[in-house]
């Protein structure tokens, strides 16, 4: 989200006040790449591989995938967001917690997605008559490359943004104030702003191929808010596990089409696979895709980085939803976690704690439930599922030639692996 | 000055009772109709009197058109019948029209006819989801005017005769963009929905009152992510660009909306900014697009812009002025709606020269008790809604200006009716 972009190079305003005296614009991301890496020396102590492995890759694609902090930070639209979002300090409208998230947050700090989408354009290289110009020499990517690894950050960003907005539809009677409608308001709009600025910046790189595939991966994310039953806030609850078990096949070749969703439900390695598909993996996988039909790359080794897109953010899914079950942790979980659905599969008797969350997902005993997959077999499961699309996403990987791409690549793998 | 008001008194005397008889045999909606009459026609005198108000966009030549207008107008205003048999459309004010007597609908019914089931059709084939595809659908009933699909395939194929003539046909891609500027607009008037919390749009409960509002949030980025894909499958790079750039420009239009500007100057520059964005760029870029396709140079897709620019222009203004003269059920939304969402549209920027204490409430966004009703009567005392009147007639007869200027046709004539359609339009 925006304002976190806003509040990042904020903290560290000598450099800003550096960077607006310099007009080359990549000097002044430099800037703000060394006060990036200041800021992950700050929380490395809870997450050390995790952070060199990303910090380490940022250096080898030259500075960090975005100067969105600065072209945001320039903008009067976002100024003018600034300045109203300062109204909502105070309230507790999801968009101020959903900021937070976007900056502390490191596994799932969006950041990274533009940085694997640069490094798989390094370590793939382009086809050798582009010309010059449209290359970034000293980052070995093409400058249409790095938009679209911008326009992957900001497509997750706006989706998160408005994933965050609160339910006001009538009766809802909770807004008494108007702060929830305001922080609304700006919710929309900001992740409006991102997207509008994705059409822009899409439209640029003049390969309508290109666009209809991101156009296809933004029809995924809001598809993804729809699947299975919903708490009024909607939240994503489980469907109700199936005795029988069927084989689920409908991811097809072609993946500009929409997935069948009705045939996934109730069976958790499919349902967890489809929502996550929606959720993450069409969008890193269609922006891996992308980058490598941008550089000239075969069809088939276009198809094979939507796979690796894929799997990385499935196997990135798995790791984050095993996190809050590890040792020494406590707190909330999201109802289509991985082990929460495999422990659900296994012990279909305890929907019905499930059910006491229709209306709203605070009614669930969480407490019960984290015993429960505790005790049961749902971790062991994810762990070997998170291993599989791990190894998927290495085995694409392989078939590059080697390169410093590819090892930084490999070791946020092995990061993600490893927790 | 005194001069100019007798002779404004005498005028609207003259055409109000040629038109509707005495004024005391209407009813209400009879005296909204003979309102807007009289301050239409006060408005041209205004205007040819005093020039005042046609600095601010300096278009002096539509001086001699509306003196020209005026004349049909008087002479064509003979007796009522007449006039009402000029009145084609259904939801047309009876309204002269001399020598052209097409009615776009009609002439376009044939492509017109499939634009509601071809849009739900191409929703549905992206996504197996009923919630997503129900909410997505919502507002493509068939209910609305389809205003925009009808003028982008208007000027298609109007472009179309003028470069090809007789043997010329609608492209395929031209259809699709009239198609992709109704799916834009939806999608910008579904999140329109969930920001403004309205209850009703269409004469049916809007949106968000239906649905969570999440999911009609996401059900409006997903309507924009089908139409994308269908621009992209035109393959088309400048068209891809013209039309990304009103996405863009809604959405800025929005932003601008949040604000207020302290002066009045500043004020009515980014109202009208702010007019173009959200609703004049639509029209015009999605005409551009399809005279792109038709293969026009760039003059001639200029020419189309500024006829789209010019009609977008004109139809706000009257949106805006419609919201101080409609009643409810003729509009299917509530009225004085914006003044209710703290916006200041032109009638209140007009009126605001002679009563100065609408600024403080303009900047406060009309919030405090009792407000909104005094702005609403100071409004109505005002010139503010002929002076709206006069500009979107100005933009309005710009319009039919530029579609002059192509060759001869029956869709060139409705480009002009059009013009005219959007200015005397009661809803």
């Amino acid at each position: 989200m925006s304002l976190s972009k806003l509040v990042l190079p904020l903290k560290y305003s000598k450099n800003c006040r550096k960077m607006f005296q310099i007009p080359n614009m990549i000097n002044a991301t430099r800037h703000l790449s060394v006060s990036k890496v200041h800021f992950a020396k700050l929380a490395q102590e809870k997450k050390p591989d995790w952070n060199r492995a990303v910090s380490e890759a940022e250096k080898i694609v030259g500075y960090p995938t975005s100067f969105l902090s600065l072209r945001w930070l320039l903008s009067d639209e976002i100024a003018n967001v600034a300045l109203h979002l300062r109204k909502l300090v105070g309230s507790n409208h999801p968009l101020l917690k959903t900021a937070k998230g976007l900056l502390y947050n490191g596994k799932n700090n969006m950041q990274a997605w533009g940085l694997i989408v640069l490094l798989i354009s390094k370590a793939a290289g382009h086809s050798a008559d582009i010309p010059d110009m449209e290359q970034d020499k000293a980052a070995g990517v093409l400058h249409s490359q790095r938009a679209l690894a911008e326009v992957t950050e900001m497509m997750r960003t706006s989706h998160l943004v408005h994933k965050g907005l609160v339910n006001l539809q009538p009766p809802n009677n909770i807004d008494a104030n108007g702060d929830m409608m305001f922080g609304n308001k700006i919710a929309l709009l900001s992740g409006d702003y991102l997207l509008s600025n994705c059409c822009i910046e899409l439209a640029n790189l003049r390969n309508q191929d290109v666009v209809e595939l991101m156009s296809s991966a933004v029809r995924d994310l809001a598809e993804a808010e729809f699947v299975g039953p919903r708490d009024k806030e909607n939240n994503p609850l489980p469907a109700r596990p199936k005795n029988v078990q069927q084989e689920y096949t409908q991811f097809t070749d072609n993946n500009l089409e929409p997935l069948i969703v009705s045939e996934a439900l109730g069976n958790a390695h499919a349902e967890w696979t489809l929502r996550h598909v929606l959720n993450a993996g069409s969008l890193l996988g269609k922006s891996c895709q992308g980058t490598l039909k941008l550089a000239g790359h075969s069809e088939e080794l276009q198809k094979k980085g939507y796979l690796f897109g894929k799997h990385l953010a499935l196997a990135w899914q798995a790791c984050l939803d095993r996190e809050p079950f590890q040792p020494g942790s406590s707190g909330p979980f999201s109802l289509v976690c991985a082990p929460l659905m495999f422990t659900l599969q296994n012990k279909p008797e305890l929907y019905e704690h499930i059910e006491k969350g229709l209306e709203n997902v605070e009614e669930i005993d969480y407490h019960l439930l984290r015993k429960e997959v505790l005790e049961g077999p749902g971790l062991e499961t994810t762990k070997k599922l998170q291993k599989e699309h791990s190894q998927a996403a290495l085995k694409v990987l392989n078939e590059l030639p080697p390169s410093d791409a590819r090892t930084a690549l490999a070791n946020i793998i092995a990061a993600v692996q490893e927790s | 000055m005194g001069s100019k008001t007798i002779l404004n008194v005498r005028f609207h005397e003259k055409i109000g009772n040629l038109i509707f008889g005495p004024p005391c045999t209407f009813g209400k909606r009879g005296c909204s109709t003979a309102f807007r009459w009289y301050s239409q026609c006060g408005g041209y005198l205004q205007c040819y009197y005093s020039d005042r108000l046609s600095q601010w966009n300096g278009q002096h030549r539509n001086v001699l058109n509306i003196k020209s207008m005026l004349n049909q107008y008087i002479a064509s205003a003979t007796t009522t019948t007449t006039l009402r048999n000029y009145a084609t459309m259904n939801t047309h004010q009876p309204g002269p029209m001399p020598d052209y007597q097409v009615d776009p609908y009609r002439l376009l019914e044939d492509d017109l006819k499939d634009v509601y089931s071809y849009i739900k059709n191409a929703l549905r084939r992206n996504t197996y989801q009923r919630d997503l595809y129900e909410i997505a659908t919502y507002y493509f009933d068939g209910n609305g005017k389809a205003l925009r699909p009808m003028v982008a395939i208007l000027m298609a194929r109007a472009m179309n005769f003028h470069m090809y003539n007789e043997n010329s046909t609608l492209l395929p891609s031209q259809r699709e963009v009239a198609m992709i500027s109704e799916m834009i607009h939806t999608a910008s008037l579904v999140h329109d929905d969930v920001i403004d919390q309205s209850d009703f749009r269409r004469g049916k409960p809007s949106v968000n009152v239906m649905w969570n509002h999440k999911q009609v949030t996401m059900a409006g980025d997903f309507i924009l992510a089908i139409a994308s894909m269908m621009i992209a499958r035109l393959k088309n790079n400048d068209v891809t660009l013209v039309l990304s750039q009103v996405v863009s420009d809604l959405v800025q239009g929005e932003f601008m909306q949040l604000g207020s500007k302290e002066t009045e100057n500043e004020r009515f520059a980014h109202y009208l900014t702010k007019t173009y964005r959200k609703t004049a760029s639509l029209m015009a870029n999605s005409i551009k697009s399809v005279a792109l396709l038709a293969g026009a140079d760039e003059n001639l897709s200029e020419l189309a812009y500024q006829y789209g620019r010019n009609l977008g222009l004109g139809f706000q203004l009257v949106d805006d002025l419609l919201d101080f003269v409609s009643n409810s059920e003729m509009m299917g939304k509530p009225t004085a709606a914006d003044l209710k969402l703290g916006l200041a549209t032109a009638p209140v920027l007009f009126a605001c020269e002679k009563y100065p204490e609408l600024n403080p409430m303009i900047m406060r966004r009309f919030q405090e008790p009792g407000d909104v009703e005094k702005a609403f009567e100071l409004v109505h005392k005002s010139k503010g809604l002929e002076q709206t009147q006069f500009l979107a007639k100005q933009h309005c007869t710009e319009a039919m200006r530029i579609a002059n200027q192509l060759k001869e046709s029956p869709f060139q004539k409705g480009l002009i009716v059009t013009a005219d359609y959007v200015l005397n339009r009661m809803k």
